[in-house]
């Protein structure tokens, strides 16, 4: 071929490189400005959407015929946007100042106080609306979470997940151990052994090589002990003493054989399945998910308080909560706010939603149901929701996520990841964690 | 016989060049000052003339590119220059180029990214190259339908492919594991380690884009005049004399396009390990594609993610044109 057509195929080769790389810039970039308040609207009437996914939008679907009776003039429409598909949506509806968001929003704590520090115009001020005279209706530790850095609440507790050790009865009887005698990691530790010995199961499963970035365990751990990622000032506490805590008692269950890998599709549920697994940390929503599950072990599970990471330390701890939120765009701001209200401090609507779809509530006059009380036979009889209850008392602290959560929770499921796979020391990769947590978000350590 | 081409751009060249003295002739009439020229009525311009019409052709496309491409990469430039709340950045001159050049999880990402690069491209356009040179022999039955079945592959959506070999390359209950253990062979922990996770990913890449390479080599050897070959066979050069005299020199423009595609594609590498590895373990298949979608999308942190955006476009840029000179020049 001659030069000329070499030329001319190398010119138009550079084009097409310099173009599609930076094309990536495109799908990089969201618009910086926001509109704030700007184009929303105070509408008492007219239709509202609701973004929710899976049976949470199932649960809230059927709250919608009795508020449309009580609520004359405001239609609702609840729509199931999937998770985790709902927070790229809401995320890009935030960066481009509110555009295209529905009115209400269902946010999950691990978003939450990200959208109201990045985007502190995104979500309506409900306080304005009248949502402050809910403060002390909801679980404790929840309020803080929803009240931005205007002093404003920005959303409604809805879900609360209280963490609760379930565990295999018959194992654990087979084995020989008290349940009654467990009352920390290190019990479970020593115990962990016996009950490998006689029923060839592990203690628990962990996703070790970190893929789906799961560190609900070792988050657990530290709640457990009244402390997170970050302090209440937002200082960076990733290498603090409980974390290294928290971390030991995962290198310590590894290091005796007591951890199942469970990466992979469903590799969890097959493992509990063929009854791999004597015990399963897990909060409220899993009382209904094993019972519908695995029907076949119907009556050889219990549920105990989750036993503290430190010896004599706390027992309660909160893995997650998620909230209704309203659009500062949205036009029906009232009639969004009137839906919430309506949805999630009626006990008698939460509970219907709580039956329908194994969201457990936040609001507190909720537990007074009968339900609450009540004998689960997958469980041999015994009262499960209660266990849970007494777990959301006093001593499940706030735990604060700030706008850098996910950031941190990178971090920890990688040191997590290098202490399972590599062996490596909790104390040395926490520290290196903090570290770049701290070169990213330009925190501060808590000394 | 390379003669027909290059005549053909001769031609294209004439036409080029009289292109200036076409647009040149409603300049002198606008102009005004020839006292040969017919009087015109002032005022009147045609708009559409033998030079303007390309470009009013091109219109849609320009304006196009404009909107949807010019204006995000420019406006991506300025918010890596900035930083701050989602509706409140402000100007930070280049910061998040400084902070990029001290972040190690970038480094690692651009680490395993040109890995990847490295190993699977070479083992990816080989293979490619092999399947195009089976597919384009004459004795080879069926051929369409083999065609076909190399293509398919590369329909499949990543997404597809991602959740398809997640569940292939599963440790214990995944398929590949269960045909290694019919040899024998204990089960790899494919997504578990370091090492393995890395191959995984090479593997569904190769498996995905070998198809579509094989299919673009198979029109180059199409193209090859079979009178080469023939007057090579008359001069007594054997197969492999003849693949590296004459196959290999006249694919060298498709060559260089698959290299350069395939340099790009990987190094925008994001859906595969995103399924498959969510870019562990220990970030052992963090691209840089995938480090820059989190820092957007996860952590609202725009600014950043638009240096990194800006970060990988100009790598892209250097290493094309290190291709294209290191492939092209060479006569």
């Amino acid at each position: 071929m001659s030069q000329h057509a070499h030329s001319l195929s190398r010119r138009r080769i550079l084009q097409l490189a310099t173009a599609s790389a930076a094309g990536l810039g495109l799908t990089a970039c969201g618009s910086g400005g926001s509109g704030g308040g700007a184009g929303g609207a105070d509408g008492d009437s007219g239709p509202i959407t609701v973004w929710s996914w899976t049976t949470a939008a199932e649960a809230l679907r059927g709250v919608v015929p009795s508020f449309e009776r009580d609520n004359p003039g405001i239609k609702v429409d609840v729509q199931d946007l999937g998770n985790p598909a709902i927070w790229d949506k809401i995320t890009v509806g935030l960066a481009s100042g509110g555009k295209g968001l529905a009115d209400v929003l269902h946010i999950g704590v691990d978003y939450l106080p990200g959208y109201m520090e990045k985007f502190p115009q995104g979500l309506a001020d409900l306080s304005r609306l009248g949502a402050d005279r809910h403060k002390d209706a909801f679980a404790d530790g929840l309020w803080p979470t929803v009240v931005g850095k205007d002093r404003a609440v920005h959303a409604l507790p809805w879900e609360v997940n209280p963490l609760g050790l379930f565990y295999r009865h018959d194992y654990f009887e087979k084995a020989g151990v008290d349940p009654a005698s467990i009352t920390s990691w290190d019990d479970l530790i020593a115990a962990g052994p016996k009950i490998r010995a006689a029923t060839g199961a592990r203690l628990l499963g962990l996703d070790k090589p970190g893929s789906s970035q799961d560190v609900d365990f070792f988050q657990n751990l530290l709640q457990l002990q009244g402390a997170f990622y970050f302090d209440a000032e937002g200082r960076i506490t990733l290498a603090s003493k409980p974390a290294v805590e928290a971390l030991t008692v995962i290198k310590r269950l590894n290091d005796a054989g007591l951890v199942s890998d469970i990466a992979g599709e469903g590799t969890w549920k097959r493992l509990v399945g063929q009854g791999k697994l004597a015990t399963a940390p897990d909060p409220a929503w899993a009382v209904e998910y094993l019972a519908t599950k695995f029907p076949a072990q119907s009556g050889r599970w219990r549920v105990m308080q989750p036993p503290a990471a430190v010896p004599g330390g706390g027992r309660s701890a909160i893995v997650n909560s998620t909230y209704l939120a309203v659009s500062a765009t949205s036009k029906r701001r009232k009639a969004a706010w009137r839906f919430i209200e309506y949805a999630l401090t009626k006990p008698a609507e939460i509970n219907r939603m709580f039956a329908s779809g194994g969201v457990f509530p936040a609001l507190k006059k909720a537990y007074d149901d009968p339900k609450f009380s009540a004998p689960h036979p997958f469980y041999g009889g015994q009262q499960v929701l209660r266990s849970f209850v007494t777990s959301l008392g006093p001593g499940a602290a706030a735990t604060n996520f700030t706008g850098d959560y996910s950031r941190a929770l990178k971090f920890a499921a990688d040191a997590q990841t290098q202490v399972l796979l590599k062996g490596a020391d909790p104390a040395a990769v926490l520290k290196a964690a903090a570290d770049q947590l701290a070169q990213q978000t330009g925190r501060k350590q808590a000394a | 016989m390379s003669l027909a081409p290059s005549e053909r751009l001769g031609a294209t060249g004439d036409a080029a060049a009289d292109g200036p003295a076409a647009r040149r002739v409603p300049k002198r009439r606008h102009s005004g000052t020839s006292p040969a020229g017919p009087a015109r009525p002032s005022g009147r311009r045609r708009l559409l003339t033998r030079g303007s019409i390309p470009y009013v052709l091109i219109m849609p496309a320009v304006l196009g590119f404009a909107v949807f491409k010019a204006y995000p990469i420019a406006a991506s430039f300025w918010l890596s220059l900035t930083t701050g709340n989602g509706d409140s950045q402000h100007f930070a001159g280049l910061d998040n180029y400084r902070r990029l050049l001290a972040d190690p999880l970038f480094w690692t990402a651009l680490r395993n990214t040109a890995l990847i690069l490295v190993v699977q491209v070479p083992l990816m356009l080989g293979l490619a190259l092999l399947v195009a040179l089976g597919l384009n022999h004459s004795k080879v039955w069926l051929r369409p339908l083999w065609r076909l079945g190399v293509f398919i592959p590369s329909l499949t959506g990543l997404v597809a492919t991602g959740v398809m070999f997640s569940v292939i390359l599963n440790r214990d209950a995944g398929l590949l594991n269960w045909v290694l253990s019919l040899f024998g062979i204990d089960p790899v922990d494919w997504l578990g380690s370091s090492f393995w996770a890395r191959i995984g990913v090479v593997l569904v890449l190769t498996w995905h884009y070998t198809g579509y390479n094989a299919v673009m080599y198979l029109a180059g050897l199409q193209g090859i005049p079979k009178e080469l070959y023939e007057a090579a066979m008359v001069d007594g050069a054997g197969p492999v004399r003849r693949f590296l005299s004459i196959t290999l020199p006249q694919l060298r423009p498709i060559l260089l396009l698959t290299v350069v595609l395939s340099t790009i594609g990987t190094l925008q590498l994001f859906d595969e390990p995103y399924v498959l590895t969510g870019g562990g373990p220990d970030n052992a298949t963090l691209t840089v594609t995938m480090y820059l979608y989190d820092n957007g999308f996860k952590y609202f942190d725009f600014g950043y993610a638009s240096a990194l955006a800006y970060a990988l476009a100009l790598i892209v840029s250097v290493l094309g044109v290190l291709q294209v000179r290191l492939m092209g020049e060479r006569r």
